[in-house]
């Protein structure tokens, strides 16, 4: 019961002291905050698109030929890369630009690309090449993607181009092959002709294979068209969160603004002790260690409570505001504070020890900033891709509490992943905490 | 013979490798006032801090004899600097376990003449160590520890300090304290102990000492 209460009183002090520098409650609110932003934002345009360079070795002309049609190739490849952005550079420039990360790939057109490209009989090629970085995977897929949209592109000009001969022989009408102009009857007219000559047996046969031809034609115009889009995808925008306002990005701002404030807190008030001069007076018996870091836990989950509130409600305002789909599911926002709550304890454990450990406040508040980073950058990379990063991760709550809020908020059945999160949080606090309780000595007789 | 309210018996004190304090015993009895002199990083705030429980000696043991407290009060201002001096007062004070903390603590802040009203963190060095000085005086010790007091001290604050120890002292308590001051030594003290590179090197009378110290 004393110990409860000793703790009480402390907690009560640091909170006390706490309201009287509000500048540092700010900042320390702020700051998680800011960063939270920045990292949503760069992991939201993760999916930026890469630089790629071209290399002209046939000297594309401005304009190409190929089957009476003209096509620029250099404005249909710009046009075609979406997904990346295209630099024409000289073959040395490229290889300099791809050994320095400049680019992430090169895309080279051979000499006689243009030449194969008119012949129609050879497929021109174009050589790819990429560097050995964590996206090379995806600029490959890009580069496909982008091939692909060329081939479409050519394709689709062949294709009109054979349909338009088509409809000449069917309807008739002048025809450019090859720079010659020529005068079709076309089908329609001819069996207008051969209608005079209807007891004409001979006329009457032409007619039959006028009307097969022309059903014939008419089929391969319809397969062409399908031939040139065989699957075709249709592709709609419906109203809905973006990426700032997603699931993702709420338990991310949560998880990683509790993980530097409670770090930091923890850190700072339990150093703090030690630079007031108190920490002595504390130690000769005037409050347990266990009770002084009860109160320095108790602080750093009670603030990490109360800025978690306030980011749950400013999301939710947000979201209600601009009348975004979904809403904010404000029904699961006290099971999202019973992990904040867990979340908060167990990073201030992490905090009370590396406050126990550090010299003096400033010192352990920098100690756990530079914890702070790895905790967090650690439990951001997916546990597929590394899973070495996935273990060590487990030993800090930052993955845990992420998963945590992630599923409560948004999941339609959490309690599978809630369940064990909070255990794992729970069990974390009680590592730490014991941890922490064991460096108390270094902090009190010091 | 007075009672001994505080005995340190064979405590050491190492850090490590470095020995801070070579085994000493020591007693405090009541109605004495001992000074604890000696160079800088003799081992005189070591002994204070494990004479006040803050520290644990490496070997030897403190005894408190029955009912004796002990009240310390540490070489550098010890308070919240963003609490008042009332707060400081009332928080220890119910860390004290005192009957009635507020109370309490209004009596020693008027017996202190300390402003109620500012940030202790704003009051002036002689202030702050009144308030320090309050503060080891809350749960009424009869053994009260005083490491290098008057170091920061104007005459007259030094003066306040002196009447309050005496008025411990006379209250049947004892005094340990540390200083560099020869004078206040040979005014204050009853007995002294020196100490050099954390041994006991004299345990005597105040006259003795001069003479000792006087010896080449």
């Amino acid at each position: 019961m004393r110990t409860l209460r000793d703790a009480a009183l402390i907690t009560h002090k640091d909170l006390v002291s706490l309201r009287r520098a509000p500048l540092v409650v700010i900042l320390l609110a702020l700051y998680p905050l800011l960063i939270a932003g920045l990292v949503g934002t760069v992991a939201g345009y993760a999916n930026a698109r890469p630089r790629i360079a071209v290399v002209d070795l046939d000297h594309i002309p401005a304009k190409t030929t190929v089957a009476d049609h003209t096509y620029q190739i250099k404005n249909l490849i710009n046009e075609v890369a979406k997904n990346v952005r295209v630099s024409w550079m000289s073959k040395a420039q490229a290889a300099q630009a791809l050994r320095t990360g400049e680019v992430v790939g090169v895309i080279t057109i051979p000499p006689g690309f243009i030449n194969d490209l008119k012949s129609v009989s050879n497929s021109p090629q174009v050589e790819f090449e990429t560097s050995q970085g964590g996206i090379s995977s995806r600029v490959t897929q890009q580069m496909q993607a982008l091939v692909y949209s060329l081939n479409r592109k050519l394709q689709e000009a062949y294709l009109k181009d054979a349909i338009g001969y088509i409809s000449i022989i069917r309807n008739g009408g002048t025809a450019d092959f090859f720079g010659s102009d020529f005068k079709v009857l076309g089908i329609e007219k001819a069996r207008a002709l051969l209608a005079a000559e209807k007891n004409n047996p001979r006329a009457t046969k032409v007619i039959r294979f006028l009307d097969t031809a022309e059903g014939a034609l008419r089929a391969s115009e319809v397969s062409a068209r399908a031939v040139a889009q065989p699957i075709r995808l249709a592709t709609a925008t419906r109203s809905g969160r973006g990426w700032l306002l997603s699931a993702q990005m709420q338990a991310y701002a949560l998880a990683l603004t509790v993980s530097i404030l409670a770090l930091a807190l923890g850190a700072a008030v339990t150093a703090s002790e030690r630079d007031e001069n108190v920490a002595c007076l504390l130690g000769r018996g005037l409050i347990s260690r266990f009770s002084l870091l009860a109160a320095k836990i108790a602080l750093a989950t009670i603030i990490s409570l109360a800025v978690g509130t306030v980011i749950l409600l400013a999301f939710g305002a947000i979201v209600e505001i601009a009348g975004i789909a979904g809403g904010q599911p404000w029904q699961r926002i006290p099971l999202v504070l019973l992990g904040v709550t867990l979340f908060g304890a167990a990073l201030g454990a992490i905090g009370t020890l590396i406050g126990a450990l550090a010299r003096e406040g400033r010192s352990a508040t920098l100690g756990a900033l530079l914890v702070a980073l790895p905790i967090v950058l650690l439990g951001l990379i997916p546990r597929e891709i590394a899973p070495p990063a996935g273990f060590v991760s487990d030993i800090f709550p930052f993955s845990h509490g992420e998963r945590f809020f992630s599923s409560a908020l948004y999941d339609l059945h959490p309690w599978a992943t809630v369940g064990p999160e909070a255990l794992w949080m729970l069990g974390l606090l009680v590592l730490w905490g014991a941890v922490a309780r064991l460096a108390q000595p270094r902090l009190t007789e010091s | 013979m007075a009672e001994t309210l505080l005995a340190a018996r064979s405590v050491s004190r190492r850090f490590g490798r470095v020995i801070a304090l070579e085994p000493i015993d020591l007693e405090l009895r009541s109605g004495e006032a001992v000074a604890l002199v000696g160079p800088n990083g003799a081992g005189k705030s070591t002994l204070m801090s494990i004479l006040a429980g803050a520290l644990k000696a490496s070997e030897g043991q403190i005894a408190v004899t029955g009912s004796a407290k002990v009240g310390w009060l540490p070489q550098r201002p010890a308070h919240y600097g963003r609490l008042t001096a009332l707060e400081n007062l009332v928080l220890f004070a119910r860390l004290e376990q005192m009957g009635d903390p507020k109370q309490e603590a209004a009596r020693m802040l008027e017996r202190f003449s300390l402003p109620s009203d500012r940030l202790s963190t704003y009051l002036s060095i002689g202030n702050r160590q009144r308030l320090s000085l309050a503060i080891a005086l809350l749960g009424n010790p009869n053994v009260l520890l005083l490491d290098e007091p008057t170091a920061s001290l104007d005459p007259k604050q030094r003066a306040l300090l002196w009447s309050e120890a005496q008025r411990h002292i006379a209250g049947g308590g004892a005094v340990l304290f540390s200083s560099q001051n020869p004078e206040e030594v040979e005014r204050h003290a009853t007995r002294v102990v020196a100490l050099d590179s954390g041994r006991l090197v004299f345990g005597g009378s105040p006259e003795e000492y001069t003479l000792w110290e006087r010896e080449p």
